[in-house]
């Protein structure tokens, strides 16, 4: 087609833009909009391509063999039989694999394939490829492994013990190597505070564990070509983390290694460090010399699990007698299950993460991650702070009721504003007292809080959290988002990055961001997300990074791009290039206007092919304390969010029906509303399905001990489209100086008030505390009971 | 695996004679549940009840809805006439699964599980449903509160299908169906019951309180003596008679026992 032609073609079909003058910079902008994914459309008619969606000529099928001992030693494997079945191709055991990896470099604890011990029923043993699923699974059946079991360790309290068989040794002498890590930390002095505190109040409390639960199982498919490339297709969220872990586990040269994340069906922190079945796949790829796939089955999501920790908590909370909080005393004892995945991070979250959007005088946290055999616990969205945010944010309700303040108004009068916290962290912008005010005013709090019908309540909570670390997970200085954008005179602007869309809609945020600087319409941007051979370097989607940290790279490089393209107009107009837009698919100049390819036919014309890249690095200086530990936790920015929760009890059942949650979220600019209450909805009902219903345990006792008790969906509890309470989101936009337009995150903070907002609705209801989560109907019930025979006797002496 | 495709009940009856362990196979959505992951664990002989559509239809009759060995949930959902004259099926189809198992899953299918916390066993019973199986050897007729013997223990031979379920007419001057799951959709219930009221008295069919779906005689007593039970601990005493509840992974014996009493008292009081 001729420019021309091609030009007039496009305008006939451009929306007109008026004239430039005569618009408000917002009509010309693309951000703020409520716009439609650019995913959406594959997504919901079904042709969106996931990993298991990828056949590849030739290819065999794998499965893993798993323990079915929750601790025990390996003493022996024979495969022999498992090899001799016709169909099959390849059997690995972890001999083949024997360096242990681990996605922080510190606790490297873990072996591709078990290497001489089990260490939670679900632990991988062996794999297999052979020519179908079924054949596969037979081979299974006949790999012999002979183990000498050992005693399991269960409970967090006896693995705290150093026992004679610990699940990891020891990496000291004299060190108890049930202990993935310990953590004490404490701002100002905490006994002095809380002595000359006027109230305290004091709680254990207790989360019980729960797993992300995708839709999409984890996947991998790998495939070695002539070449010596290894290419993995993977529903991970940490392309880059992957590969480098596959080049170093398989021996291979990091850029002899390509990983690409195919569209991922839901992650939630589940899918953040390398997985057995990658290895596996690409291990056996490598033996076979064919493409090799593996899908976990769902019961195996359940075992491979990552989720939230169990914690036992328990606080102590002193303040003023005008309920200023003067002292937090925090003890924290983290049940980490087999293995350390992020847990080091995870114990200092559970501290560090804790104490803005509060004004806190002096602060103390000890912190002790265990292991146990059971499934590892790891990142969930919210990672390491939702548990404790529930015991802090009862406590408050406590210290509430105890000194006759309204909850919200004990929360504004701690309300700690810009500036550091207690523990150092800088905070730029803090929307919290608008996030109060919102869900204060939304849910009619003044004339409904605390008068109720019984069995009727109101609950409040407040939060905080990151976007983004400040650190990468391995030490380095290079940047940790980064992009490439490329414009072709057609009009069409190619974003490559490295951010993995997981469902959160980042490959739609970063062509937002391409359309607001270059003009073009949602429909001529082309994203190229997280594929490490052709994308440039992202640490993939964790710690709700995304948004800012990519978002800036995009806008950066778009940017050098726009200042070209609109002094080319600008030289061909003959007006200033101060006076040029580039917005909804036109070059706006002065009173002209032209189709945008045109505009690019111009820049190309004047400076070459069209292509810049851009970066982000967190900021070093000032934004944390330089104790040890110090970093973590740190972030650019920090979101805020309160949820009121209303809740009806039925004495009778112990049933617990939320009704309704108001969440005020302040996410910075929100750069697609409808995105950022998707998010909003989407923790907000995690966090719900997390207090009422959900709960992943392992069964005790011979010879079931270790073993999943529900690994289903059926009997693991997620909620149903009819169960989840009436949501009602409130954006709050206090934009923050780091973030790409004023943008922090929204894909996590906002879960972390559900919990506690619903606890604290459950005392305005019924009028009992109930420190231990979950609030199925069962436990609910049974704390009933239990209140009605405590009081008992007072009512008879009264 | 082998599968036997017959195109008539008499041919299916034929072949079950010939292979009584033949596994029947309806809307499979139990028996696929409970697929075997290998090639050795599906070596039997599935037959196939897909083909008959004299077992798939429904009708009704003066005195009764008749079932077919295959009629689904959404088979009697869609008929406007279930909704009238037997609430509770509408009621309890509803609740089973999600749309779509109601659209595979079948009346006959939920009878031969024998699963304790069936959702359309109960109402079926609270109704006086009688099941009529066949084999060659004959047709049987038997009431389906007296068809389980145990758990997962039934009156059906391996040559035998059940060919249809009747379902009487009566003028009923009470009827519920409650289900206690741990969501509101594409739950097992924790509790289940179906009571119903006529002129032969009461009924009331507990779920998932016992090793099987099963009438409780000392509340259906209780019930008949007074009309409305005195208070909510009669109501838990005559039901601690008639069951047997037990903990597992879905709740506790006491919280089922409790629950399941209350729910009896307040609905039907
Ligand atoms: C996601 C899901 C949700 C579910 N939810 C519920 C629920 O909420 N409540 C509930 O009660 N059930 C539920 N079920 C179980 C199941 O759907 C029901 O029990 C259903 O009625 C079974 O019918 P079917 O035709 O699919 O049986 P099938 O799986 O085909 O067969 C079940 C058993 O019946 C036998 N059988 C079938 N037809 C005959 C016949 N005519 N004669 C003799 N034997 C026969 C089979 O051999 C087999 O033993 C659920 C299942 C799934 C997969």
């Amino acid at each position: 087609m001729h420019p021309e032609e091609l030009l007039r073609k496009q305008a006939e079909t451009a929306p007109d833009p008026g004239a430039a003058e005569a618009l408000a910079p917002h009509d010309l902008s693309r951000l703020g909009r409520r716009s439609r994914r650019v995913d959406g459309h594959r997504k919901s008619t079904g042709s969106e391509i996931y990993t298991d969606d990828i056949v590849l000529p030739g290819m065999l099928h794998g499965k893993i063999l798993r323990s079915p001992h929750p601790h025990a030693r390996i003493v022996a494997i024979d495969t022999s039989d498992a090899e001799a079945i016709p169909g099959v191709q390849s059997v690995i055991t972890g001999r083949d694999m024997p360096l242990a990896y681990g996605i922080i470099p510190w606790t490297r604890d873990e072996h591709a394939l078990a290497f001489d011990k089990v260490r939670f029923v679900g632990d991988a043993v062996a794999a297999v490829a052979a020519v179908d699923e079924d054949t596969a699974n037979e081979a299974l059946t006949r790999i012999r492994v002979e183990y000498e079991i050992l005693p399991p360790l269960f409970e967090p309290e006896e693995a705290l013990e150093a026992s004679g068989n610990p699940i990891h040794e020891a990496k000291k002498e004299g060190r108890n190597g049930n202990i993935t890590k310990h953590v004490h930390l404490e701002f100002g002095d905490v006994d002095e505070a809380m002595a000359g505190s006027d109230v305290t109040v004091e709680g254990e409390y207790y989360f019980h564990g729960t797993t992300h639960t995708p839709i999409e199982p984890h996947c991998a498919v790998a495939r070695r070509n002539v070449n010596g490339l290894l290419e993995v297709w993977s529903s991970t969220q940490v392309p880059h983390y992957l590969q480098r872990e596959l080049a170093r586990v398989l021996d291979l040269d990091v850029a002899e290694v390509r990983v690409v994340q195919p569209a991922v069906g839901g992650a939630f922190g589940g899918k953040s460090e390398p997985f057995d079945l990658e290895f596996a796949v690409a291990l056996l790829a490598m033996r076979t010399g064919r493409p090799v796939k593996i899908l976990y089955t769902r019961e195996e999501l359940f075992y491979s699990h990552r989720g939230r920790h169990p914690m036992d908590m328990s606080y102590r909370v002193g303040a003023t007698a005008d309920g200023r909080i003067r002292a937090v005393d925090g003890k924290l004892l983290l049940d980490g299950g087999a293995y350390a995945s992020f847990g080091l991070v995870t114990a200092y979250y559970s501290g560090q993460l804790l104490m803005a959007p509060y004004d806190v005088e002096t602060y103390r946290f000890d912190a002790t991650r265990v292991y146990t055999n059971k499934p590892p616990c790891g990142p969930k969205r919210g990672h390491g702070s939702v548990q404790p945010r529930f015991g802090f944010e009862v406590s408050l309700d406590k210290l509430a009721e105890k000194l006759g303040i309204d909850p919200i108004e004990l929360r504004r009068r701690n309300f700690m504003g810009l500036g550091r916290t207690v523990n150092e962290f800088r905070v730029q912008s803090n929307g919290f007292m608008e996030c109060l005010d919102k869900v204060e005013h939304a849910s009619d709090w003044k004339n409904r809080y605390g008068r109720l019908p019984r069995g009727h309540g109101l609950g409040v909570a407040g939060s905080c959290y990151i976007s983004g670390t400040n650190y990468p997970i391995y030490p380095n200085d290079m940047p940790q988002a980064s992009a490439q954008v490329q414009i072709e005179r057609s009009g069409r602007v190619t974003v490559l990055h490295g951010a993995s869309e997981i469902g959160q809609g980042s490959d739609s945020t970063m062509a937002y961001i391409a359309c607001e600087e270059l003009g073009v319409p949602v429909e001529y941007v082309r994203v190229v997300s997280a594929d490490t051979d052709l994308t440039p370097v992202d640490l993939g989607a964790y710690s709700s990074r995304e948004t800012l940290m990519v978002g800036n790279a995009v806008m950066m490089a778009c940017r050098e791009l726009g200042t070209k393209v609109r002094a080319s107009v600008a030289t061909a107009t003959g007006v200033g290039a101060e006076q040029v837009r580039l917005a909804n698919g036109w070059a706006l100049a002065g009173g002209e206007r032209m189709p945008i390819a045109r505009a690019f036919m111009l820049a190309e014309a004047e400076h070459g092919t069209l292509g810049a890249v851009g970066h982000y690095n967190t900021p070093k200086e000032g934004v944390h304390g330089d104790y040890r530990g110090g970093t973590i936790g740190a972030s650019p920015a920090y979101s805020f969010t309160a949820h009121v929760a209303e809740v009806e009890v039925d004495e009778h059942t112990g049933f617990v029906n939320v009704r309704k949650i108001w969440v005020a979220h302040d996410c910075g600019r929100a750069l697609n509303p409808m995105l950022v209450e998707g998010q909003m909805e989407g923790s907000a009902y995690m966090g719900f399905a997390e207090a009422v219903m959900e709960h992943q345990r392992v069964k005790r006792g011979t010879p079931e001990g270790g073993l999943h008790d529900a690994p289903s969906l059926l009997d693991y509890r997620i909620p149903t489209s009819l169960d989840c309470p009436e949501f009602i989101p409130l954006i709050v936009e206090a934009n923050d100086p780091e973030g790409p337009y004023g943008a922090k995150e929204a894909g996590e903070g906002p879960l972390h008030p559900s919990l506690p907002a619903i606890a604290n609705a459950i005392f305005d209801a019924v009028g009992v505390r109930i420190d231990r989560l979950p609030f199925t109907p069962d436990r609910v019930w049974r704390a009933l009971q239990a209140a009605r025979a405590d009081a008992a006797p007072e009512s008879e002496s009264g | 695996m082998n599968v036997l495709r017959p195109g008539s009940v008499r041919e299916a009856l034929g072949m079950l004679a010939d292979e009584p362990t033949a596994i029947p196979l309806a809307g499979g959505t139990d028996l696929l549940v409970h697929w075997p992951a290998n090639h050795a664990g599906r070596d039997a002989t599935y037959l196939d009840l897909g083909r008959p559509g004299e077992l798939r239809a429904h009708h009704w009759t003066d005195k009764a809805l008749v079932l077919g060995g295959t009629t689904t949930y959404w088979d009697v959902i869609r008929d406007p006439r279930s909704a009238r004259d037997l609430p509770l099926l509408v009621d309890a189809a509803r609740q089973v699964g999600s749309v779509q198992i109601q659209a595979r899953g079948t009346w006959a299918g939920n009878i031969a599980n024998g699963s304790p916390a069936a959702d359309g066993v109960p109402v079926l019973m609270a109704y006086d449903a009688v099941v009529v199986v066949q084999s060659e050897r004959g047709v049987e007729e038997i009431l389906l509160s007296e068809f389980y013997l145990g758990y997962k223990d039934m009156r059906l031979a391996g040559d035998q299908l059940i060919r249809e379920i009747r379902v009487p007419l009566a003028a009923r001057t009470g009827q519920r169906f409650e289900k206690v799951g741990s969501r509101r959709a594409q739950a097992i219930a924790k509790v289940g019951l179906a009571t119903s009221h006529s002129e032969d008295g009461w009924r009331v069919v507990a779920a998932s309180l016992a090793p099987t779906v099963r009438r409780c005689p000392s509340v259906e007593a209780l019930f008949d003596s007074d009309g409305a039970a005195g208070s909510v601990e009669d109501v838990e005493a005559a039901l601690a008679a008639d069951v047997s509840p037990i903990d597992d992974i879905r709740s506790t014996a006491e919280y089922r026992l409790r629950v399941a009493a209350r729910l009896l008292f307040f609905g039907n009081a």
